[in-house]
């Protein structure tokens, strides 16, 4: 039996049993489809949990996250607080903003994987003195793509999927459809363990341990998406 | 240490230069090889920031990952003052970023197009002769014009160096590239220093070491070096953790590795001094040098346990090789250090009696920990000392 931990999704458990611990899952599909809001709602399960999470935003930055979560009514205030939230923001440094880091919160660019990986493994130094099991969560890949060489980023979240898996976390990433090369695409598909997808209709597990290819209706609702 | 010799210039990276008999000499290339999640931007910085700043020298950076406006900040939270030499001129950017970005370009040449590089920074190295210029980085250069292209500019650019005197910084984040390639690129410079962590699932410090060089043999000695903010590259001297249960023998090993050590014992209502605070030494062993700290074994002391855990680099568990009943409390000492994830060594010490249980049954005995090895000791007549330091360094170091 593969131990698995809840991904936060209403529905989506009921099909897959939750996602298998100390994992990484890619979520993909056509903008507009609800990654994002996955990510949100893995977060928010962390949150229940008491889970620390590790997490890599490249379009917004923490206080963008906590009031795009607010809209579904989900707060993380009190959890930043207690500094189980750990950011890397490379939002807020490629608009030159320069404000002051802290060990839960660093900036870095999205052009600069090499301070990218550089933060992840300090935080990640942090996570492992406290705890085994924590989630993680890049959002998004496909920002990494638009400013490096595609086979650098494959480089780099390879190194950065083995990092988390080894200090012990379970991880989504997600990643927009054709903004990479296909032969990407498949090198992207290859690093990762689950492979989600969402097409604005349908939720499809296209690979995860011990499971076959399972689909069902989704949609995007107050709550957040909700499967079946 | 290699004496140091005239005309060399420095790097300014503590241990670096002693190690390389002073600094580079004129006109010579070094590579920064930084495993991925080591920081490699500081070394940059503080060689053209501490010349600059020592020695007048001129200097560039040409940028392909941060933009100038970044690397002023990351310049200005290590201390150093990039501004005033930016407005003299005493230093200038090659911005090979902004224009990819969308940014309006700063510095004294830009590049639109990565094929236009190697003209333009021949151009800038022409600019700065007996001076220094950094490359950052080579990793998105390969990634973007390829390697071969990638290659014959750094053979061309240090070319031009050599004849001008320039000093050429290259810095490389060694992501999961080809065996060969990397073999190719150190080929290239006259000078490679490998940067990397010691660590074993997370990173726990980090360590350079010179891996080649053309002009003085490479020793291969590790450093291992912390970032301040402000300050930049310090070396740090790492710290090796003795624990394991009451009358082991922690004490006497840490003695016999480390001669000086200072143990603060007493005599207590048993047969023999036991030690109920700490013991501290200094060890310097083939060229590796550290603090080691003993622990002391009974369970009123437990709490203590975490705080010396902190932030060591290796452990030795020392164990009663006679007494298998206490292979549980050795167990659960290294889970109060905290010390799971970094490397270590069960230490079967009192090898010298009778009764002693040899490692191959208390490796049966234990089965507690996969792959850890196990040295045969005997710290009353030093035996199996060489054989304890070897194996912990050995899993430290490993590349």
């Amino acid at each position: 039996m593969i131990p698995k931990i809840a991904s936060g999704i209403a529905g989506l458990d009921e099909l897959t049993g939750g996602l298998p611990e100390n994992t990484m899952t890619l979520v993909y599909g056509p903008p507009k489809t609800g990654k994002s809001i996955f990510c949100y709602q893995f977060l928010r399960q962390a949150v229940a949990d008491g889970d620390l999470c590790s997490y890599l935003m490249t379009d917004y930055i923490q206080s963008q996250l906590e009031q795009q979560m607010m809209v579904f009514d989900w707060f993380i205030h009190d959890y930043i607080q207690d500094k189980k939230l750990y950011v890397i923001d490379t939002a807020s440094g490629s608009v030159g903003a320069m404000q002051k880091e802290t060990k839960n919160m660093m900036i870095s660019s999205p052009q600069n994987p090499t301070d990218i990986a550089s933060k992840v493994i300090q935080q990640l130094q942090d996570i492992y003195q406290q705890t085994r099991a924590f989630r993680s969560i890049l959002d998004s890949s496909t920002t990494l793509f638009a400013f490096n060489s595609p086979i650098l980023v494959i480089r780099v979240l390879k190194s950065y999927i083995m990092r988390i898996k080894m200090a012990g976390g379970t991880g989504i990433i997600t990643y927009t459809e054709g903004t990479a090369e296909t032969e990407i695409e498949t090198m992207l598909k290859a690093s990762v363990d689950n492979i989600i997808y969402l097409d604005s209709e349908t939720i499809t597990i296209e690979a995860m341990a011990g499971l076959r290819q399972e689909s069902a209706g989704y949609q995007i609702t107050d709550n957040g998406i909700v499967v079946g | 240490m290699a004496a140091e010799i005239e005309g060399r210039r420095r790097t300014y990276i503590p241990m670096l230069d002693e190690m390389l008999g002073g600094g580079m000499p004129a006109g010579t290339s070094m590579l920064f090889t930084a495993m991925p999640g080591v920081a490699s931007e500081v070394f940059g910085c503080q060689i053209i920031a501490e010349r600059m700043r020592n020695d007048g020298d001129v200097s560039f950076i040409y940028t392909n990952t941060r933009t100038p406006v970044e690397i002023e900040h990351v310049f200005h939270r290590y201390g150093w003052d990039l501004r005033s030499a930016l407005d003299s001129g005493q230093t200038f950017f090659v911005d090979s970023i902004s224009s990819m970005m969308g940014m309006p370009a700063i510095g004294k040449y830009e590049i639109d197009d990565f094929k236009d590089s190697e003209k333009v920074v021949a151009e800038a190295i022409a600019d700065i002769a007996g001076g220094t210029a950094v490359i950052e980085d080579v990793s998105t250069l390969l990634d973007s014009i390829g390697v071969d292209q990638t290659f014959d500019m750094i053979e061309g650019l240090n070319e031009v160096a050599r004849s001008n005197d320039v000093n050429m910084i290259y810095l490389f984040t060694r992501w999961n590239y080809e065996k060969v390639m990397l073999g190719r690129l150190s080929q290239l410079v006259d000078c490679e220093v490998k940067l990397f962590s010691v660590e074993e699932k997370v990173v726990y410090r980090q360590v350079f070491a010179i891996t080649k060089s053309n002009w003085i043999e490479a020793s291969g000695t590790k450093i291992f070096f912390e970032v301040l903010e402000p300050g930049g590259v310090r070396v740090f001297i790492p710290k090796l953790l003795v624990t394991g249960p009451y009358n082991a023998g922690k004490t006497t090993f840490a003695h016999a590795i480390a001669p000086d050590t200072v143990s603060v014992e007493r005599q207590t209502f048993e047969l023999f001094p036991t030690t109920v605070g700490l013991d501290i030494g200094h060890l310097d062993y083939k060229g590796f040098s550290a603090d080691v700290f003993g622990t002391p074994g009974q369970e009123r002391f437990d709490l203590l346990l975490e705080p010396l855990g902190r932030e060591a680099i290796g452990t030795f568990i020392v164990i009663d090789s006679t007494k298998p009943e206490t292979f549980v409390r050795a167990k659960e000492m290294i889970r109060m250090c905290r010390t799971e994830a970094i490397p270590k060594v069960i230490i079967a010490n009192k090898q010298d009696l009778p009764n002693a249980l040899s490692p191959d049954e208390i490796k049966k005995k234990m089965a507690l920990w996969e792959g850890v090895p196990i040295v045969p000791v005997s710290a009353t007549d030093g035996k199996g000392l060489s054989e304890a330091l070897d194996t912990l360094f050995s899993l430290i170091y490993e590349i």
